[in-house]
Parts: C-alpha cells; sequence; structure tokens
C-alpha cells in the first residue's frame, strides 16, 4: 500500500518535472520570429557578435544572440535545432554530413607562424617547418639562427586551426597523419598562443592574422609573408575558412542576419579588419 | 475528523520530503548513468588497451589517458606535500597553541581562503607564479611544481577545518593526563593528541585530495599545457581536468567520448574516495 | 578503553622523573616545534595576503571605475566593461537559490525531523556525499549534456543554475540540517506537548529559530555559486554583449567570463586590463558576501540573546 503511494509521488514529481521543462522548453525554441541564436566556434563568436551588434542596430525589433561553446557544439545543437546558426572554425567531418546542414562560408582566415620575439629567424621553409613541429630540427642554429633550444606550441587536438595546419603546413594527410614532437605545448585558443609565444623563450607556433601585435614576431613561410595581401591570391597557402551553418536553407531573421553577415557593407568595413572578406574571395 | 485530516497533511508532506530527499540520490544517479552513457563507446570501440596507453594522437586513433591520469596523480601529490604540513600546522596551531585573537584571525583567514574563487588563484598564478617560476628556473615555468603550489593553497583550507575538528574530538582528559604526567607540550601532541586523531586527520586529507583532483579551471591557468609526461617540475604537462576543459568544446565523436571516458574516471575516483572516508570513519568508531 | 594510551604513557615515565638533561632537550624540542607550528600557520595566512593584495594591485583601480562596472563589454576592441558579466553572476547565484533553497531545505527537514536512521538515510546521505566529491568539470559537462543539449535549453542562465542546484545541493542540506538540529529538543517536546503535529512544530517551531543558520549558508552558498567556473563554462556561456533578461537567455557570469578573455578574448587589445580588472571585482564581492554572512549570523545571535534575557 505505501509503496503504491511512493511510487504516486515520484510518478507526480517527475510529471510536474517534464511539465516545466517542456514549458520552459517551449518558448526558447527556435524558429520565432525576430529571433536568432548562435552557438559554436570561440573563433568566430567576436566577428558574429560584431555582426550581430549592427545588425540590431539597423532592426530594432531582432534580437541576436551568440554564444560560443565550440565548433563541434554549434554543429550539434544547429542539427538538433536549439540553436539558429552553428558558428564553426572547421568543415564538416565525414559523420556530420549528412545531418542536412548549409554551409555558409562567411571568412577567410589566414594563418600566420609566429614566434618568440627573441628569435633571429625570419623565414622558413616548408621542410624546417615540419622538421620543428615533428622534432627532427630542435635547435634554432640548425635553422640557420643563434643557438637555442625550440620550444613548439601548438594547437589542441580538437582544434580546426590545427587541422589545418597539419594539413597545409605539415602534410598531414587521413592515411598518414603527422605526429608532432613530444613535448609541444598545446594552446585552446589564439589569445593564448599569442600569450605563450610572447612570453616562453625560444618558442614557434601559428595564429590567425587578426591575432597578431608587437608581443609576438611573424614568420615568413617559404620566403612569402602571410597577410591578407598574400593570403588572397594563393601565393600563401595557410588559410581556412570560417563557417556558419544553418539547418536546411536559411528562413525569415536567420536568413536576413547571414545575408547581413555576408554583405558587402559588413564583409568591407568589420571582417577586412581581422580576415580576408568573402566579397574579396569571390572576385578571384 | 478534524485530526484525521491533519494526520493525512502531515502524512503527504511527509512523502514530499522524501521526494526531495531523494533528489541528492537521483542527482548522483542521473551524472553516473550520463556519463557512463556517454562514455560507451570510448570504452567500446577504442578499448580498455588503447586507452590506457600513452599515445594520444586523434588522428591515428590513439586515445591513451595514461598522460593524464599521471598529471592528476602527480600535481595532486605535490598538492598534498604542500597543504598537508600547511594545514595540519594551521590545525594544531588553532587547537593547541594559538592566543585567543590570534586563532581567530587565523581561522577567519582560512574560512576566507576556502571562499576565493578558482578562477582568481588561477589568475595569480597565470600573472604572478608563472613568471616567478619562468624567471627562477629559467623555463616555461608551467608544470607540476605550479600546479602543486596552486592546489596546495586550494586545498589546504579543506584539510584545515577537519583537522581542527578531528583534534578538538580528542577528550581533554588526554591532554591534561599527559601533561600532568611531566610530558611537554609537543609530546603530548606526537604522542597523544595527533595518534588519538588520526582517523579524522585522514579523512581530512583524502578530501583535500579528493578537492585537489577535481581542481580544473585554477590547474589551467599553470599546467602547460602539453600532452606528454612532465620532464620535470617546471615542464608543461595536463591533467584529465584541464583536458576535458580545453578539449570538450571543439571535439566531436570518439574523441568526445573519450573525455567522457576520463570524467568516468574522475567519477570513479571520487568515489573510491567516498568509500576510503566511510572506511576511515567506521574503524574510528570501532577505536572508541 | 579511553585510558590505554594514557596509561601506556604513564608507564613511559613510571621510572620517576627523567634526567634533566632529557628535560631540558624535551624543552628545546617544544619550543622548536612550537615555533614551527606558527611559522605554518602563518604561512598559510600569508598565502591569503598575496593572493588579495596580488589581484587587488593589479586590478582594483580598474574594478573601481564605474566605468568599467556599469560598461559594455567589447568583442574586438578595447574600452569594454563588465556590467552584463556582474549581473549574469547574481541572477545565476538567484535562479540557483531559488531552485536548490526548498530542495535542499526541505531534504534536510526529512533527514532532520521525519526520517528515522536507517537505510533510507543511509542512501540520502552516500547520495550527498557523493555528490559533493563530484569535480566541478564533471557537472559541467554533464549540464551540458543534459540541460544544453538534451533539454534543449541551449547556453543558459536555467541551463547552469540547474547544474549548480545539483552540485550545491550536498552543502545546502548539510547547512540547513545543521541549522534545524541546532535548535533544542526542549522546542519541539513542549511544542508537541502541546498536542501540535510534527510538521506543524518544524513549520511554526523548527524552522522560525533556524532561519538565521539557513540564510548564512545561503549567503556563503551564493559566494560559492558566484566564484564556480568549470561547471557554468559549459553550460551558461562565456561572454555576452547584453544583460541576459530571461532565464532561457546565454550569460557569461564573471569567472567565465576571465576564462573566455585568457582565451578567445585577447582579440581585445586591453584583455588583460579587463581580466585583471574583473579577477578584483569578483574578489570584492566574495569577501562581501563572505563578510554578509558573519553579519547576519552576528546579527541574530544579538538578537536571540536579547530575547532570550526577557524570556
Amino acid at each position: 500500500m505505501q509503496g503504491k503511494w511512493k511510487t504516486g509521488v515520484i510518478g507526480a514529481g517527475l510529471v510536474l518535472l517534464t511539465v516545466t521543462v517542456i514549458v520552459l522548453g517551449g518558448c526558447g525554441g527556435s524558429g520565432v520570429s525576430g529571433t536568432v541564436t548562435l552557438s559554436g566556434s570561440t573563433t568566430v563568436q567576436p566577428i558574429a557578435q560584431e555582426a550581430a551588434d549592427l545588425f540590431m542596430k539597423d532592426n530594432p525589433s531582432a534580437n541576436v544572440t551568440v554564444q560560443g561553446g565550440g565548433s563541434s557544439v554549434g554543429i550539434t545543437q544547429v542539427s538538433e535545432g536549439t540553436v539558429n546558426i552553428g558558428d564553426s572554425s572547421r568543415g564538416l567531418k565525414d559523420e556530420e554530413k549528412n545531418l542536412g546542414l548549409v554551409d555558409h562560408k562567411i571568412a577567410f582566415d589566414v594563418i600566420v607562424l609566429i614566434v618568440n620575439p627573441g628569435v633571429s629567424v625570419d623565414n622558413l621553409t616548408g621542410d624546417q617547418v615540419k622538421g620543428i613541429f615533428t622534432g627532427s630540427i630542435t635547435n634554432w642554429s640548425q635553422t640557420g639562427g643563434t643557438d637555442g633550444t625550440i620550444t613548439v606550441v601548438t594547437r589542441d587536438s580538437a582544434s580546426g586551426t590545427r587541422e589545418m595546419f597539419d594539413e597545409k603546413a605539415l602534410g598531414s594527410t587521413k592515411d598518414q597523419p603527422v605526429s608532432l614532437v613530444t613535448g609541444a605545448i598545446e594552446a585552446n585558443s589564439n589569445g593564448v598562443m599569442r600569450q605563450k609565444i610572447a612570453s616562453t623563450r625560444g618558442s614557434i607556433g601559428y595564429i590567425s592574422y587578426g591575432y597578431l601585435d608587437k608581443s609576438v614576431k611573424p614568420l615568413q613561410f617559404n620566403g612569402v609573408t602571410g597577410n591578407l595581401q598574400t593570403g588572397l591570391d594563393k601565393t600563401y597557402p595557410l588559410a581556412r575558412y570560417l563557417h556558419m551553418f544553418t539547418k536546411g536553407e536559411p528562413t525569415g531573421t536567420t536568413e536576413a542576419y547571414i545575408d547581413f553577415v555576408l554583405s558587402p557593407e559588413f564583409q568591407n568595413d568589420t571582417v577586412t579588419k581581422e580576415y580576408i572578406p568573402m566579397t574579396k574571395v569571390n572576385q578571384q | 475528523m478534524d485530526k484525521s485530516s491533519s494526520i493525512s497533511r502531515e502524512w503527504i508532506v511527509k512523502k514530499i520530503l522524501f521526494v526531495l530527499a531523494m533528489m541528492a540520490v537521483l542527482g548522483i544517479v542521473l551524472i553516473i548513468v550520463l556519463v557512463t552513457k556517454e562514455s560507451i563507446p570510448a570504452l567500446t570501440k577504442v578499448g580498455p588497451f588503447n586507452l590506457f596507453s600513452t599515445t594520444w594522437n586523434p588522428k591515428t586513433g590513439d586515445y591513451g589517458i595514461v598522460v593524464f591520469i599521471v598529471g592528476t596523480l602527480l600535481t595532486t601529490l605535490g598538492g598534498l606535500l604542500i597543504a598537508v604540513p600547511l594545514a595540519l600546522g594551521t590545525a594544531l596551531f588553532l587547537t593547541q597553541m594559538a592566543p585567543q585573537r590570534m586563532g581567530t584571525l587565523v581561522t577567519r583567514g582560512v574560512e576566507i581562503l576556502a571562499g576565493i574563487p578558482s578562477i582568481v588563484i588561477g589568475w595569480i598564478g597565470f600573472t604572478l607564479l608563472v613568471p616567478l617560476l619562468a624567471a627562477l628556473t629559467r623555463s616555461a615555468g608551467t608544470g607540476i611544481l605550479a600546479a602543486s603550489i596552486i592546489l596546495g593553497i586550494m586545498s589546504m583550507p579543506t584539510i584545515t577545518s577537519i583537522a581542527r575538528d578531528a583534534l578538538e574530538t580528542v577528550p581533554s582528559s588526554y591532554k591534561q593526563a599527559s601533561i600532568g604526567l611531566g610530558a611537554t607540550r609537543w609530546q603530548t601532541i606526537w604522542h597523544v593528541i595527533l595518534p588519538a586523531a588520526r582517523p579524522g586527520l585522514l579523512v581530512a586529507v583524502i578530501l583535500g585530495m579528493g578537492r585537489a583532483i577535481g581542481e580544473t579551471v585554477a590547474v589551467a591557468l599553470v599546467i602547460g599545457p602539453a600532452t606528454t609526461f612532465p620532464k620535470s617540475l617546471t615542464t608543461p604537462t595536463h591533467t584529465l581536468t584541464t583536458k576535458i576543459l580545453m578539449e570538450m568544446g571543439e571535439s566531436s565523436g570518439l574523441q568526445r567520448s573519450v573525455l567522457f571516458a576520463m570524467a568516468f574516471a574522475l567519477l570513479l575516483l571520487s568515489m573510491g574516495m567516498i568509500l576510503t572516508v566511510r572506511l576511515a570513519t567506521r574503524k574510528k568508531e570501532f577505536a572508541r | 578503553m579511553n585510558g590505554t594510551r594514557v596509561e601506556a604513557l604513564s608507564a613511559g615515565y613510571a621510572g620517576g622523573r627523567p634526567a634533566p638533561r632529557h628535560e631540558t632537550k624535551s624543552k628545546m624540542q617544544d619550543s622548536v616545534a612550537t615555533i614551527v607550528v606558527w611559522s605554518l600557520a602563518m604561512l598559510g595566512l600569508s598565502a591569503l595576503g598575496v593572493i588579495i593584495v596580488a589581484i587587488l594591485w593589479r586590478g582594483l583601480a580598474t574594478a573601481l571605475n564605474p566605468a568599467f562596472i556599469f560598461g559594455e563589454p567589447q568583442a574586438m576592441k578595447a574600452g569594454g566593461g563588465i556590467w552584463p558579466m556582474i549581473v549574469s553572476s547574481f541572477y545565476l547565484a538567484a535562479l540557483t537559490i531559488v531552485i536548490s533553497l526548498p530542495i535542499g531545505v526541505g531534504a534536510a527537514i526529512y533527514m532532520a525531523e521525519f526520517a528515522k536512521e536507517g537505510k533510507i538515510t543511509k542512501l540520502v546521505r552516500f547520495g550527498a556525499d557523493s555528490l559533493s566529491t563530484v569535480p566541478s568539470i564533471v557537472y559541467g559537462i554533464f549540464g551540458m549534456m543534459l540541460f544544453v543539449v538534451y533539454f534543449g535549453f541551449g547556453y543558459s542562465l536555467i541551463a547552469g543554475a540547474l547544474t549548480l542546484t545539483i552540485l550545491n545541493l550536498p552543502t545546502v542540506m548539510r547547512t540547513s540540517e545543521e541549522a534545524l538540529k541546532a535548535v533544542p529538543d526542549s522546542y519541539r517536546e513542549a511544542s508537541m506537548g502541546l498536542g501540535a503535529n510534527r510538521w506543524y512544530t518544524v513549520k511554526k517551531v523548527i524552522l522560525p529559530c533556524a532561519v538565521p543558520g539557513i540564510t548564512t549558508g545561503a549567503i556563503l552558498t551564493i559566494g560559492r555559486i558566484i566564484g564556480e567556473s568549470a561547471a557554468i563554462i559549459y553550460t551558461v556561456g562565456i561572454f555576452v554583449k547584453k544583460i541576459p533578461l530571461s532565464p532561457l537567455a546565454p550569460g557569461a557570469p564573471m569567472s567565465a567570463n576571465i576564462w573566455h578573455m585568457y582565451t578567445e578574448g585577447a582579440l581585445v587589445p586591453d584583455w588583460l586590463r579587463v581580466a585583471s580588472g574583473e579577477a578584483a571585482f569578483l574578489l570584492l564581492v566574495v569577501l562581501a558576501l563572505n563578510l554578509l554572512a558573519r553579519l547576519v549570523s552576528w546579527l541574530y545571535r544579538r538578537k536571540t540573546r536579547t530575547s532570550d534575557r526577557f524570556a
């Protein structure tokens, strides 16, 4: 008898919880007119946020919220309908290709090799870079610099930037992936990368062009300076796209927001400060 | 009539309160179930041999987590080496020697230290401790030593307050008898009070260890990080918590599942500690 | 049994008083030990001093600047403030307390007043003990999967509040139970003796007496929530520009935002200034809450003392 009551009370509690969840969940769902939600890559977040601010200034009734969380979180959430747009610093992986996501490339990002300002080298060849990051070159004197141990800083193993760098700079492929030198320091963002390079003697790493500042020294790669111009004309190979994914073709406010992000106005005024705007990529 | 209705109302209230009390059980069950469920792909598709290897390279399908386990164990051990003397000293000071005002000051200090957010302590580590160690040791400054100092400071309040309780439960008759027999204060502490409080002190150390194992953000700011065994006390390495924190956002598929398997390992560690504490306190009951 | 140790000790001294030289040696040992214990205690205290001074040294000037406190955060340029982060921190704390206090106090009432010690109480205590040792990053990714993804709340204050409710449940339960148990049994006996049933007694007699203890516990819990970071980075969010209004809106509590400034926030030229200022402000908030908790318990103690005098 008592046992029955107990189950009853627990059951009622669960029902109550479920109802609360549904009610609460209902008002946060996607597709509400005037609201756009984004989550995903922390690399894309600042630019998406800047776009949101400007977009809302033009459309005061619209409400755009931007969240981070990481590329995979963004892709998961947009495919499940939790958010309208998933930001990503990488393309879709094989297992993500059948989720029905539409890719909107919003910027072209140049990745620049950087070293600690104390390093005397100005240029590295592709082979030297590969040697350094895989551990066969361990001293700057082996690359024509003054004597000093090389400390490699890379991005964490989940990073889209790392994936691009391993492929394009180190020649890593799916069948023959490279293994990095043991002891490489891992930075989980552009900011941490810059700070580690600035504070670690003899260090080398790579960073999005927009994050370059005086605290680190950029290197040429195969004799080419990495900047927006060389990235654009493809003489500098280390570059990748930043993405926004939607579930199916975007509609309503979401479409308006993405159109705004891709508009010449936003691309040429804001995106161009840190990345190569899509307007220029498309002209090529 | 009136009485029976009030009885049944009390009965309903009791059931509701029972459900609320069971929320703690529900919470831990939910956590265990969800973390286990998310780590199943790692346990089945990656397999224990791969997981318990020393190579971490998701591109080649190597998901060895031994580096992180070693990192967690070393930083925890280092943290305890710093925290236990500090905490035991402070607890002895508070219970055996402190003049009243000084005692109150130290007690408040320990309470405040316990409440300082880990990101704040980590920020000190990042802006002050790491540059200092880097200059002193001519290295990156990050690694086991920096993490141990940070963890030592953070687990010290936990250990102090539990150790203090343990020392206070030693009957004062022990102390009086010992002093009365001509023993000095230190002899009394060393031969009488500390042995009598041993089970409680053990619990204090274990719970301090729990704090050190689980700490995340503060360690992440000073650990390096690098997925490699530390070559020295000031070379970067990684721990279970810092790897989860740094890669959860961007990882997907199997790699994410492995991160949950690492969380599962942390759960096992903390459950193991709870059981040890239970065992230790049970023994104490027997001894009384 | 209590006597065994003392007897053993007295047996050691049974040969009469120790020789004088032995005595000076043990006296010296005693003073050395005293110095060591004192220094250890002072070292712990000075660690706290260093932390507070260093954080305030770097960030106090920024933290006390109204333009910083009430300013809008910046994603790509210098000069940002932290107002939405301050609001997020307190909003998250309020939401968590609103959810966790009824559960925690209810559970404590059950444990302290209704339950007989036995299997159920053991199970609940084991559950609470286990919860209190789960690392906060595990709470973080648990909350991310359950509330952010499965329930579809997205990064939101409510997802963080539900996560933190479970995280703080053991503490809220324990402080509340202690507050309830501190109420003298004579109160219960008197009330029940007058014919009141247990729930009436709890509601009208025990709970009012336990309010100061529960309040103090709640304030300390608020401090812990505001200082928590690992559990909220993946549930609430790390950066917002606007004040979150709905519980379903994403937030960026100060502690999580400092992590953001350390990682991606570096696109802002003055990220070091912002993060240091935010750390100093966060520290001041936590110290103030600590003080408030102390004040509340002191006030109530004074009040009850005066009422005792008139009783």
